[in-house]
């Protein structure tokens, strides 16, 4: 470490993804990245960062920032530092992850049918029903093909030892992927040789796995499938990736008033009259899609898309009901599913969760407050949550009256040092905190492009990656054999 | 295609294109005024201009104090540069799968400059450039919607836009002479045929003969200047016979016979039918037309047959009806 970038880098006792633990030498997959970073002078990386940012602008890759009067979109912080995983390591995490969507779906199918791993014991029925995102609608609905989740995001962070952890799965409308595939294309613009050289496995087929396993599931199968991305619309913090999906997937993008159910079947509103749609990747949740069904005041959804779901004239993906495996409570319980329905022991391992609905967890949380990271069990993006060695007396307070109110809602993880990864800040090179959400698609086969998007918290020792709370992404590369 | 996705793309191209209109307005008018040493009665020199716009209703006294920054930045007026770009890019942002890239970075350029703090900056060290820029780029944004995309319905629909919202500004350009309370100057004349690009394409016409009747003939009449209003009614005619597939001179819809008749009437007579009907009459019969061939363009290609006398239009694309 003689050069300037990264003279004064310190690992500090973090896991480094570039150094390992304790390391001063770059970890041979990092080699040739970290040569090349090497001959940069600190102007011209932060030139090079200027141009990645405003083509970002320019090209409309933004997200929407709530709360804001004006809607103002944003660029998804970028870091130009790539993250390099290695072929062996890659491939282990793929079987963890495809062994873990097969239990899900098995488990979702389970739980809407016969029940069998609750009348076993092995998951409380009381869990299952008392989850927010529990649909009650769907028990004995056969789902197309027997897949609920067709679109999986599971996060996966590294402890102190650089071991691989499941964070949380989200089994209903993850977001991300277009980032994925937008930072691999400033990459491959911003280091050419480099990303040559180190035998990058490439992305860009994810549009087209998706649009495939959306076709299997179509109703008709007789003609080519009508398949539709339907969006809440442009005010959605995720607007540039819906319309980024449909433009690489072909098909169209729609709102909920570009849709119209009439007697059990849906079509979408052309200039040359109604034409019947098949397949809707819906980015929209549950509650959202049809107020004759859900939430009655939903400006966004169709009245009687329901209607056509449950008989069988449409294909939803996500299914309905998928929440119920976004649930933290349920999340605990994963491993034991992976058993109960592959026989087989979990690849991946995950966080210890203490559930605050069991008497005992609940005092040793109660207790342990500040050493534990508490999570709201359906709260997404960040929110909900207290970090408990960076909290105040006030704020530990609030969270122990909010547990005892409603124990069910919560949960309560020790606190992971996640591993940090070389990230360009101002004035420097520093180590940052990442996770990894790699994006599971079920279709035909179940396919998972490499790697996935990795999300840097940008702030100084924060450990929150989400991007409504000052994260950022990288691009991954997961190299060739 | 969806409803909703070639009514976007209307709409898209009818902002950029009156984003320009209005832009060369305020151009030519800075430029008219210089000439004609106009200082302290300015007020009066930029009204007729405003009224050619709609832009006097809802109009506060203190807007007039500054007009050009009014016509171009204002946010209360629907019309102005900077809310056509933002309301263009809106609709761009909605169907963004149907532009190229080019079309999309263009667009959002604009955007992105005119909602800066240093556009209005811009403007006033160096208004002519500011001008260039936003006239510019409606060119190059209209080069790219010939030059990379699919000419197909899509692309139809955002000729349409572009036609009606043309043949709109160029009656509105002329009305500018009828609401002056004056009879025209010389340099009221060549202004008006500088907003509409036309003056080398007049003298070559016309010669040096200069008047208010060959202006209204060239620009009502021409047979083929682009921005003719009989030009523009040519387009929008043969744009929709392309959607519909119904040959020309016959009519599946409301919004073809409205256009087939107007088409007619530009093709059937001339200056002098005009005259008897009175000038600035007869433009507003034109622009009362425009806006029912836009309304059955709508209910034609974005409504369902049953919601038309419903009036349960959704919400944003009523928004859009009305501002026509």
């Amino acid at each position: 470490m003689k050069n300037n970038l990264f003279s004064s880098y310190k690992t500090d006792v973090f896991f480094d993804e570039m150094f390992g633990r304790d390391g001063t030498e770059a970890l041979d997959h990092y080699h040739a990245i970290f040569n090349r970073l090497k001959t940069l002078e600190p102007n011209q990386i932060e030139e090079k960062q200027k141009q990645a940012d405003s083509s970002f602008l320019e090209h409309g890759v933004t997200f929407t920032v709530y709360g804001d009067d004006e809607g103002t979109e944003r660029i998804f912080p970028f870091d130009l530092i790539p993250r390099v995983i290695p072929d062996k390591e890659w491939q282990r995490v793929e079987q963890g992850l495809r062994q873990r969507i097969l239990a899900l779906n098995l488990f979702l199918n389970d739980v809407y049918h016969d029940g069998k791993i609750m009348a076993e014991g092995v998951v409380p029925e009381e869990v299952v029903k008392s989850s927010a995102h529990y649909r009650k609608e769907m028990v004995g609905f056969d789902v197309p093909r027997d897949i609920f989740v067709h679109i999986c995001g599971t996060d996966l962070i590294r402890d102190e030892t650089g071991k691989y952890l499941v964070l949380e799965d989200n089994a209903r409308c993850p977001s991300g992927a277009s980032y994925l595939l937008e930072n691999r294309e400033i990459m491959k613009k911003t280091f050419p040789g480099t990303y040559q050289g180190m035998a990058v496995r490439s992305v860009e087929a994810y549009p087209e796995l998706l649009l495939r396993s959306l076709e299997f599931i179509s109703p008709r199968q007789s003609q080519k499938p009508v398949c539709v991305l339907l969006t809440p619309g442009v005010y959605n913090s995720a607007y540039f990736e819906h319309t980024f999906l449909a433009r690489q997937m072909g098909i169209e993008i729609v709102e909920g008033k570009d849709l119209i159910a009439i007697d059990g079947f849906v079509y979408m509103r052309t200039t040359h009259g109604l034409v019947q749609v098949d397949v809707i990747y819906r980015r929209l949740d549950d509650a959202y899609l049809d107020p004759l069904f859900f939430d009655k005041d939903s400006m966004l959804g169709v009245s009687g898309l329901m209607d056509a779901y449950l008989k069988g004239n449409v294909a939803l993906a996500n299914g309905i009901g998928t929440g119920v495996v976004d649930d933290k409570v349920t999340y605990a319980y994963v491993p034991e599913m992976i058993r109960f329905y592959l026989g087989q022991d979990p690849i991946l391992e995950q966080v210890p969760t203490y559930l605050c609905w069991k008497d005992q967890d609940r005092d040793f949380v109660l207790d342990n407050l500040s050493d534990l990271v508490v999570k709201s069990a359906n709260e997404s993006g960040g929110y909900g949550m207290l970090v408990g060695n960076a909290s105040t007396k006030k704020e530990r307070e609030d969270f122990a009256q909010m547990i005892k109110a409603s124990p069910r809602d919560y949960i309560a993880q020790p606190i992971i040092s996640l591993s940090r990864h070389p990230t360009f800040c101002k004035g420097g090179i520093e180590g940052r905190h990442i996770d990894l959400r790699p994006f599971i698609l079920y279709g035909e086969d179940i396919e998972i492009v490499p790697g996935g998007l990795t999300r840097v918290a940008l702030k100084k020792g924060s450990l929150v990656v989400n991007s409504s709370q000052g994260g950022g992404s990288k691009d991954t590369w997961v190299l060739k054999e | 295609m969806l409803s909703r996705v070639a009514d976007n793309l209307y709409w898209m191209n009818r902002f950029v294109e009156r984003a320009e209109g209005v832009t060369r307005l305020v151009e030519v008018k800075r430029d008219t005024n210089l000439e004609a040493g106009v200082k302290e009665d300015n007020r009066d020199y930029w009204r007729s201009a405003l009224q050619a716009m709609c832009a006097t209703e809802g109009t506060e006294d203190e807007d007039l104090n500054d007009p050009e920054s009014f016509i171009l930045f204002s946010k209360r007026w629907p019309s102005s540069v900077i809310n056509c770009i933002n309301q263009a890019r809106e609709n761009a942002r909605m169907v963004r799968d149907q532009l190229s890239e080019e079309i999309w970075v263009e667009l959002n350029n604009l955007y992105l400059f005119l909602n800066s703090s240093g556009a209005q900056e811009a403007y006033g060290q160096d208004s002519s450039n500011f001008f260039r820029r936003v006239i510019r780029f409606s060119l190059v944004f209209q080069g790219l919607s010939d030059a990379t995309i699919h000419q197909d319905e899509g692309w139809l629909f955002m000729s349409l836009g572009k036609y009606l919202e043309r043949a709109d500004q160029t009656s509105r350009a002329l009305d500018t002479l009828t609401l002056l309370g004056s009879e025209p100057s010389r340099l009221d004349l060549i202004g008006v045929l500088r907003i509409c690009s036309a003056r080398s394409a007049y003298r070559k016409r016309y010669r040096g003969d200069l008047n208010l009747r060959n202006v209204a003939d060239f620009l009502l009449f021409s047979q083929d200047f682009p921005r003719s209003v009989r030009f523009a009614i040519r387009r929008i005619d043969s744009n929709l016979h392309e959607i519909s597939g119904v040959p020309a001179g016959n009519f599946s819809n409301e919004a073809e016979r409205l256009t087939g008749s107007a088409l007619a009437q530009f093709n059937f007579s001339g200056m002098d039918a005009m005259l008897e009907t009175g000038l600035h009459a007869s433009i507003d019969q034109l622009q009362k037309k425009l806006i029912e061939v836009g309304q059955s363009i709508f209910e034609t290609y974005v409504l369902l047959p049953f919601e038309i006398k419903n009036a349960s239009v959704p919400p944003i694309v009523q928004s859009q009806m009305q501002q026509q």
